[in-house]
């Protein structure tokens, strides 16, 4: 016990001690803000949820059949979605604590000291305590609608399922980390569940009040939770008292790479390899490979905007929605453009490439992804020629323009990637400089638009999008040799800061 | 070709890391520096590589100050650390790409890497394994062997010797005499291994502190000679 709680100490230490704090102020003011508007959010969620319950349209189920339980029975029946919902949000975005323990394993501390840590650490995930700030607010309702005996088994069930959801999420997630069968059954689960209920064929509403209603029903039934919750901290401590060894934990996944030779890019002589072997970088880091996933998705954002008829005919929205579709992967993987190679910068300063190539070939990887956005989202023509116009006069401005400034944002002392950390919504390596280039890469678009309208109307200022893409197109070099005069007086600078973080 | 050290200075804050006058290294000439944790071995390197920018002075290879101008990167052969190694890739991958930057052909390469196959003793070629994974050893064979692909006319290693096997570290050691006695290389080697720098080295040079305190030509004496200064600091030390 004495053992976890300095562990637990340690730990806390390295959250306070983290390299985020360091940061510069302007990111953590960003993301203060953003958390706290985020934690807002969920508290006026709870504070009104009641409200809400009221409002909906549910039969059968008012104050005249059942008195003031009749909220809390309400949203008892869509329960079993919410902790569903849940269970399969932390299935892709909870982050099980596994490496932290490596530093102890070989200290004369029990095992079961470290097991315990890595499960009581979970406790305070953000997973979990979010629905606290959504439910706290509430209970207090449930306290004063309610006799004691009804709310406490509510409340205390309800937080006993969260608990069990993080544990048997921990338990599912150790045993089958990356195993796509369960991410594919979670997926199947939700479609069907969703299926079933959207023909009426169950009626999950009334399964999941029935389930829920016992916890204030028979308040004793509050011990089920409980039960299951400790029953999946007690697997989960089973098995990892068992297999805690660093290469279960860490699962080095070493898996067998194939040689891949030089292709078809390697005509553009030594631009092509460079771009190559930046292929082969976004392919091979789970990081990066997102980002190119994420574009593919992007693809479809158009969807929200061209069949949209309250959009019909609004170009800036087009425009906007154009320069995310074009350019999702320019922006998302150029803003790192340095920093993804933070790991091996030295090779880069010591080999006989110029900086010129260097970002030759960075340029030209922008240019063939894009372009392939290009040629996919063509089918856009669908909602009318108009839209593909638009389309294609931004893809060639992304192209003239945006890639030039991303680039330079993205040189701009830039933070090394740390490729082994987690995909989704990760921060890493951000600085102001992320935050920053939205406002040229939106803003200046949108100025010239503003100015072509004023001159001559609002298809003269498409065209001037793609006329300006294509004169920053025939300036490539230019462009490109002052980012290189850019990077070679900043190399050192740059260098030092990648060796010490 | 000939390497340079004119008036070299870098500081941090008050401390001076590396403060050199003058120290030349002829064409052809196997270097060896030595000297212990913190006395500017590895700084002398990155500034002689361009990696950082010294106050005052620079390092010149083949008359050429090395931040001003990039010729000197089509003649030297360099590894100081995992920096210099792309991860992502095989190491096959790897030396394909060195090879193609030097315009290297494809048969020129195979028979190059031919050349480093005691070297690798199996653990590097074909087993398909990006070089991030590999250990800091197999790392660093890759590190050594991309340094030499092009047939450098400088070559620089920083601690070529650590975390190397035994075997390895002598099949190197025959390796980097072959280099020097075949085809003149100009060597910079850092060690704290003064049985093998000895060994490799015609010239030793002892830094303290980031100055030079001893110049010696290579003899029979000189082991001996360094054991009794790294003994005497740790003596000194202690008292």
């Amino acid at each position: 016990m004495k053992n976890l709680l300095t562990i637990l100490h340690i730990d806390w230490r390295e959250s306070l001690r983290s390299p985020l704090w360091s940061r510069k102020l302007l990111i953590n003011i960003f993301m203060g803000a953003g958390f706290l508007y985020l934690a807002g959010i969920f508290v006026a969620l709870g504070v009104a949820l009641d409200d809400i319950l009221l409002k909906v349209p549910m039969d059968g189920i008012d104050y005249n059949t059942y008195g003031p339980s009749f909220v809390l029975r309400r949203l008892d029946s869509f329960l079993l979605y919410y902790f569903f919902f849940d269970f399969v949000l932390r299935y892709f975005m909870q982050k099980l604590p596994a490496m932290s323990i490596r530093p102890y394993l070989h200290l004369p501390i029990k095992r079961s000291s470290l097991v315990n840590f890595l499960l009581v650490k979970t406790v305070w995930s953000p997973f979990n305590l979010f629905h606290f700030l959504i439910f706290i607010p509430f209970m207090f309702e449930v306290f004063n609608n309610l006799d004691f005996a009804p709310a406490l088994g509510w409340s205390v069930g309800f937080v006993a399922i969260v608990y069990a959801n993080n544990f048997g999420l921990n338990y599912l997630k150790r045993t089958s980390e990356v195993d796509t069968r369960v991410y594919l059954a979670l997926l199947g689960t939700l479609v069907i569940v969703l299926g079933l209920d959207w023909f009426d064929l169950v009626d999950f509403q009334s399964v999941s009040g029935l389930i829920f209603n016992q916890l204030f029903l028979q308040p004793w039934a509050m011990m089920v939770p409980i039960i299951v919750a400790a029953g999946c901290y007690w697997i989960n401590y089973n098995y990892l008292r068992h297999n805690m060894y660093l290469s279960r934990i860490s699962k080095s996944k070493t898996s067998e790479i194939s040689y891949v030779g030089s292709g078809i890019l390697s005509r553009f002589g030594l631009i092509g390899r460079l771009t190559e072997l930046e292929f082969k970088f976004i392919w091979r880091n789970k990081r990066p490979r997102s980002v190119l996933l994420l574009t593919i998705l992007f693809l479809g954002y158009g969807l929200i905007v061209f069949p949209n008829p309250d959009y019909a005919g609004n170009t800036l929205m087009y425009i906007l929605f154009s320069i995310i579709i074009t350019g999702m992967f320019m922006l998302n993987y150029g803003q790192y453009l340095l920093g993804w190679e933070g790991g091996h910068f030295d090779h880069i300063l010591t080999r006989n490439v110029s900086f010129k190539n260097y970002y030759m070939s960075k340029f030209l990887l922008f240019v063939l992804i894009s372009m392939a956005a290009m040629i996919l989202s063509i089918p856009y023509a669908y909602f009318g020629w108009e839209v593909l116009f638009v389309l294609f006069c931004v893809f060639l401005f992304n192209m003239g323009v945006n890639s030039h400034i991303v680039m330079f944002f993205g040189s701009l002392n830039p933070k090394k990637v740390d490729l082994t950390q987690r995909t989704a919504f990760n921060m890493q390596g951000a600085g102001a400089a992320q935050f920053l280039v939205a406002i040229p890469i939106l803003g200046f678009p949108l100025a010239l638009y503003g100015l072509g309208i004023l001159l001559w109307g609002s298809t003269g200022a498409v065209i001037l999008l793609g006329v300006v893409g294509l004169a920053g197109l025939a300036g490539t070099r230019f462009w490109i040799s002052l980012l290189a005069a850019w990077l070679k007086r900043q190399r050192h600078e740059i260098s030092s800061d990648f060796r010490n973080q | 070709m000939e390497v340079k050290i004119e008036n070299l200075e870098k500081r941090y804050g008050s401390y001076v890391a590396v403060g050199i006058d003058n120290l030349s290294i002829p064409s052809g000439q196997s270097f060896g520096l030595v000297g212990n944790n913190g006395a500017g071995k590895t700084t002398l390197f990155r500034c002689l590589l361009d990696l950082i920018e010294p106050d005052s002075g620079f390092v010149s290879i083949d008359g050429q100050p090395t931040n001003s101008g990039e010729d000197w990167k089509h003649n030297t052969g360099s590894y100081l650390d995992e920096n210099f190694l792309v991860g992502h890739l095989l190491p096959e991958e790897y030396f394909d790409f060195i090879a193609s930057i030097h315009g290297i052909s494809e048969s020129d390469l195979k028979a190059k890497l031919a050349e480093f196959e005691s070297l690798f003793n199996g653990e590097i070629l074909g087993n398909k394994k990006l070089i991030r994974d590999l250990s800091k050893g197999n790392q660093k064979k890759v590190g050594i062997a991309a340094a030499l692909l092009f047939d450098p006319k400088v070559l620089v290693l920083d601690e070529p010797f650590a975390n190397l096997d035994p075997s390895t570290q002598i099949r190197l050691k025959e390796l980097l005499k072959k280099l020097k006695s075949d085809r003149g290389v100009t060597m910079l080697i850092s060690s704290h291994d003064l049985n093998h720098v000895t060994e490799v080295c015609e010239r030793i040079v002892l830094l303290e502190k980031g100055k030079v305190i001893n110049d010696i030509q290579t003899s029979s004496a000189t082991l001996r000679e360094l054991e009794n200064y790294f003994a005497g600091v740790r003596s000194e030390s202690e008292a």
